[in-house]
């Protein structure tokens, strides 16, 4: 250990302990004489006592140097340090400083009681007072969403220190590559310090995922030209490796079999942060929340997550109703926190009441009109909810009741329609089905404008039966797979839709001209529009031009009949459109759409603070970008009518960036080698060594009171 | 009474120019204050019987004598005169010590005790030596009785001046030689003697069947010791100085001296000698008074 002096120059403080020896010699009288008789009283008095006075005049001459000798000692903030230390900074000479400040998520490790942003900070506080008088410095905090930007260095240490004191620890990514890049670019910004030699010192978790290896390292402007700083890295971690399990995938999917409402939750936890080889597998408590962590527990499991390896868990949940929702998983907390919980968001199927409407009748359920549509929306998983009347009583049936409608082979609505119109218009679904019983020219008549082509004639392809006729049954072409009720089928599963045959189907008239439009699913293989639809209004109408039974097709016999029928359903009564959007991360901007007539008030952060949203900006576009600054569910306050409330379809999942969960720690030398080597970067790695520096002037003040109090009652 | 305060008061005494004067402030004080117990007169000691003739004082007829032989017999006594008494002064340089200026010196102080009792003794009819004493007896008077003898012990008093050591022993050795009978010794001094033991000088004169009372005199400042500063003491009789800081000194000053006193006190006491301290700041009524009341007690 060696001495050092944080303010040599005020050394000459210490000339305030000649003060008492100076008080003494300028008040020292001599002494009057005065005769007096009992002289050998005195000097028998004075030789008991001479000792005693003299060392306590001693004593005393000795507090009061003291006392101001360690005040004025302390003032010089003395303090030992090690040895390496003291040469490194005479070696070097006073340079330009540059302090960089990990804030990343990861830095929030609690390692031993406190956190490594917290031991970081206190790295650099102590490497800013380190520095001379003659040494600017400036300070980079690392973890915003913004671009790290540093100002050029300045004296102002006091600046420098409050930066370094009011910097937060964020919940999102550092790119300490970029934050090395800006403390570079700000050491080689003219101005303080510019003819010093350059310093980086970056106080960091030494975490993989944050630094960039392959680009370029960090250069300054020096005297010479270009020329690779000066960096100390200090370890937050003292080279302790930083185990970590985390949460690193949620998804939610619907799961028919767990009924309706049922999702597929599937959870990966991962182990980062320590060697595959190290330990057995540990067991991890998995906790299910339907809604934010903060929601009571709805079901716990187990997985097993080696070291260093990653487990996949899923487990089926069900929601107590349809509509938005949110589903989240923990894990128990571990020294990272951050990565223990993850939200995902799901539109929960809502119930669909449909009325369909039978236009063909029969005793014989499988010869009904209505008998294969009645069972595929009838299923367990589905959200639709049939009810059944034959064409006769559906003047008794008031739609508004509904949220889709099913006419079946329907002759033709007469009155009904201009109800079944303003259904439409309203927001109602409506699928048409062709059949015998079918009026072409009332249809057209009654429901001009609202379907979306006119009906013609019926074509046959082939007579069901006769010789050849499957091979001349018109199939399925042309079809929209992008079309939210056929998107479900993907490679094989494709075949159940494309195989159906149809015998016969209601031809189409052109789109009338500057109509409202509309949009061909499914063509025959002869160019006729089997499924088509239309927008009117608020709602939407679908037009299938062969039979749901089996006297034109056989498509209700296919396996695709089921799910397309539902899904359309669904789509009819708007509920398959409700999807979530996908979740964001952490310092990622994600702009916050309403709905038309909506206003956003204000946005609630998973901790339950508010953002009103004059706080929020606006992209190019007009709309309002929020940076989430930490992982979990976001909610969209919203005013409608003068109201303002919680709109749950806009609520939104933020995840932590996965980068910042993996707490693998870079080889020091590695990272050394791509600052250019021993010779230019070291770590400073020194938890066995205990502190770098010990300061003194604690201890000299301490000695300080001591002298005073001895002083005091030497005098009592 | 001057200016409220008593006539005997030192710093009243002090303004008194003379110690002729300050004898009639005393004497007169004491003389007050003895009025109110009769004075029987002389001491005496019986030697024979003579036979009585007229002009004999019929108040000395033996009674018991006539009872027995039936004749009147008359008390005849060995010494018809009062009382012998040497006032012995120390004269040292030490004995000129005053605390401040003000207040009389302790030569004073004993001059003026001295001079008051010896004209209290000479108006008694009694006789009076003095013997001013420092290293070696300095002045002697013999003693006498005459009204006429009391000017000069007065005098000499008046003319002393504080200077060399103090030897007592000296003062005991004249006293022995000029005392033939048993005489009463008064010794004033502040016993700051430059031989040790000077009580037991003072002893012998005991033992010789004289009467020694020992008037000790202190200043108030060499009883309080009162200095706080630095100070450069220098000895009164002796060319020795010590320079020390009187409040760390204090202490230890007074521990000493109370030790001496204590020391003083016991002495006298095992050498039968009376002893009378005196700080000079005090009424020298106070200590003249109590002091003959005991003398006409002890006769």
């Amino acid at each position: 250990m060696s001495f050092s002096l944080l303010h040599p120059a005020l050394a000459w403080g210490l000339l305030a302990a000649l003060v008492p020896l100076a008080i003494h010699l300028f008040f020292r009288r001599r002494p009057r004489p005065t005769p007096f008789p009992a002289i050998d009283f005195i000097l028998r008095a004075r030789r008991e006592t001479e000792r005693r006075l003299r060392l306590k005049k001693v004593l005393l001459f000795t507090a009061r140097t003291l006392l101001l000798a360690a005040v004025a000692a302390a003032l010089m903030r003395p303090r030992l340090e090690r040895p390496e230390e003291a040469r490194a900074a005479a070696a070097r000479g006073p340079s330009a400083v540059a302090l960089v400040l990990d804030a990343s998520a990861s830095m929030g490790y609690r390692l031993h009681g406190e956190t490594l942003f917290e031991r970081a900070r206190a790295d650099l506080l102590a490497a800013l007072d380190d520095l001379s008088g003659e040494e600017p410095a400036t300070a980079v905090v690392c973890g915003g969403p913004a671009a790290p930007v540093a100002a050029p260095p300045t004296f102002d240490k006091a600046a420098v220190r409050r930066a370094l004191r009011e910097a937060e620890p964020t919940l999102g990514h550092g790119d300490m590559t970029a934050c090395a890049a800006a403390a570079a670019r700000a050491l080689s910004e003219s101005g303080t310090g510019a003819s010093l030699s350059k310093r980086l010192v970056v106080a960091t978790d030494l975490a993989a995922s944050s630094w960039r290896l392959d680009a370029a390292p960090p250069m300054v402007q020096g005297a010479s030209g270009r020329e690779r700083p000066e960096v100390t890295l200090l370890d937050a971690a003292r080279g302790e490796p930083l185990p970590n399990l985390a949460l690193t995938e949620l998804a939610a999917e619907p799961d028919s079999s767990a009924g309706l409402r049922g999702y597929r939750v599937t959870a990966t936890v991962a182990s980062f942060g320590e060697p595959r080889s190290n330990a057995r597998a540990r067991d991890v408590e998995l906790q299910v929340h339907l809604g934010p962590p903060s929601t009571p527990v709805t079901m716990r499991s187990y997985a097993q997550v080696p070291p260093g390896g990653a487990v996949k868990k899923t487990l089926s949940v069900r929601f107590p109703q349809g509509g938005p929702a949110s589903v989240s998983v923990t894990i128990p907390p571990d020294a990272l926190e951050v990565d223990d919980a993850r939200v995902a968001t799901v539109a929960v199927p809502r119930e669909v009441k449909t009325l369909i409407v039978n236009g063909a009748p029969s005793p014989v359920r499988h010869r009904d009109e209505a008998f294969f549509v009645e069972a595929a929306l009838a299923s367990n998983a589905s959200p639709v909810r049939p009810t059944v009347v034959d064409a006769d009583a559906l003047r008794t049936v008031k739609l508004a009741d509904y949220d889709v409608v099913f006419l079946l082979n329907v002759r033709a609505l007469g009155p009904k329609a201009a109800e079944l119109r303003e259904f439409v218009e309203r927001g109602g679904g409506l699928f048409l089905a062709m059949g015998d019983e079918v009026d072409p020219d009332r249809w057209d008549e009654e429901l001009k404008g609202l379907l979306p082509r006119p009906l013609h004639v019926v074509k046959t392809a082939a007579e069901r039966g006769a010789p050849g006729a499957e091979s001349r049954a018109a199939r399925f072409a042309d079809i929209d797979w992008s079309h939210p009720a056929l998107q479900v089928f993907t490679g094989p599963a494709r075949e159940g839709f494309e195989g159906v045959r149809t015998w016969r189907y209601m031809l189409l008239k052109p789109a009338e001209r500057g109509g409202p439009g509309d949009r061909v699913l499914v063509s025959y293989d002869d160019g006729a529009p089997a499924l088509v639809e239309a927008r009117r209004g608020q709602g939407r109408v679908v037009l299938y031009t062969s039979t749901v039974d089996r006297t034109w097709s056989d498509w209700t016999i296919r396996t695709s009949f089921l799910p397309v029928i539902q899904r359309l359903a669904a789509y009819l009564g708007g509920s398959l459109e409700e999807r979530r959007d996908r979740p964001s991360v952490v310092n990622a901007p994600r702009a916050i759409v309403p709905d038309e007539g909506q206003r956003v008030a204000a946005l609630v952060g998973p901790d339950g603070s508010e953002r009103p949203a004059s706080a929020l900006r606006s992209d190019p576009k007009g709309a309002l970008t929020l940076v989430p600054d930490r992982p979990g569910l976001w909610q969209v306050k919203v005013e409608e009518h003068g109201e303002q409330r919680l709109d749950p379809r806009l609520a939104f999942a933020v995840l932590p960036d996965p980068r910042e969960s993996d707490t693998a720690r870079l080889d020091p030398q590695e990272l050394t080698a791509w600052f250019g080597g021993e010779g230019h970067a070291r770590v400073a790695s020194d938890a066995a060594q205990g502190p770098r520096q010990v300061p003194l002037w604690s201890m000299l003040l301490a000695l300080g009171l001591l002298a005073f109090f001895a002083e005091g009652l030497l005098l009592v | 009474m001057t200016n409220g305060k008593p006539l005997l008061d030192p710093v009243v005494l002090a303004r008194l120019a003379t110690l002729h004067l300050r004898v009639r402030a005393i004497t007169e004080g004491v003389l007050t204050g003895l009025h109110k117990s009769p004075h029987h007169g002389q001491s005496v000691e019986f030697a024979e019987h003579k036979e009585y003739a007229p002009g004999d004082d019929v108040r000395r007829i033996d009674w018991k004598a006539y009872g027995k032989f039936d004749k009147y017999y008359v008390k005849q006594f060995e010494q018809e005169t009062n009382l012998r008494a040497f006032l012995v002064v120390d004269g040292s340089g030490s004995m000129g010590y005053r605390g401040v200026p003000e207040r009389l010196s302790k030569l004073e102080y004993a001059s003026a005790l001295a001079a008051s009792l010896a004209y209290l003794l000479v108006r008694q009819g009694d006789a009076a030596g003095l013997v001013v004493v420092a290293d070696r007896v300095v002045k002697t008077i013999p003693a006498r009785a005459a009204a006429s003898h009391l000017p000069a012990i007065v005098d000499t008093l008046a003319a002393l001046a504080p200077s060399g050591p103090t030897r007592l022993a000296a003062a005991v050795d004249h006293v022995l030689e000029n005392a033939p009978r048993r005489s009463s010794v008064l010794v004033f001094t502040d016993l700051f003697d430059a031989e040790e033991k000077v009580l037991k000088q003072l002893a012998l004169l005991r033992r010789r069947k004289h009467e020694v009372t020992v008037f000790h005199l202190l200043d108030p400042h060499e009883i309080d010791f009162p200095f706080e500063d630095p100070t450069l003491f220098l000895s009164m009789e002796d060319p020795r100085e010590v320079e020390a800081n009187g409040r760390d000194v204090r202490k230890g000053y007074l521990e000493v001296l109370h030790r001496w006193l204590e020391e003083v006190r016991r002495s006298a006491a095992e050498a039968d000698l009376e002893l009378v301290p005196c700080r000079s700041d005090r009424p020298l009524d106070g200590i003249l008074l109590p002091f003959l009341a005991r003398r006409e007690r002890a006769a």
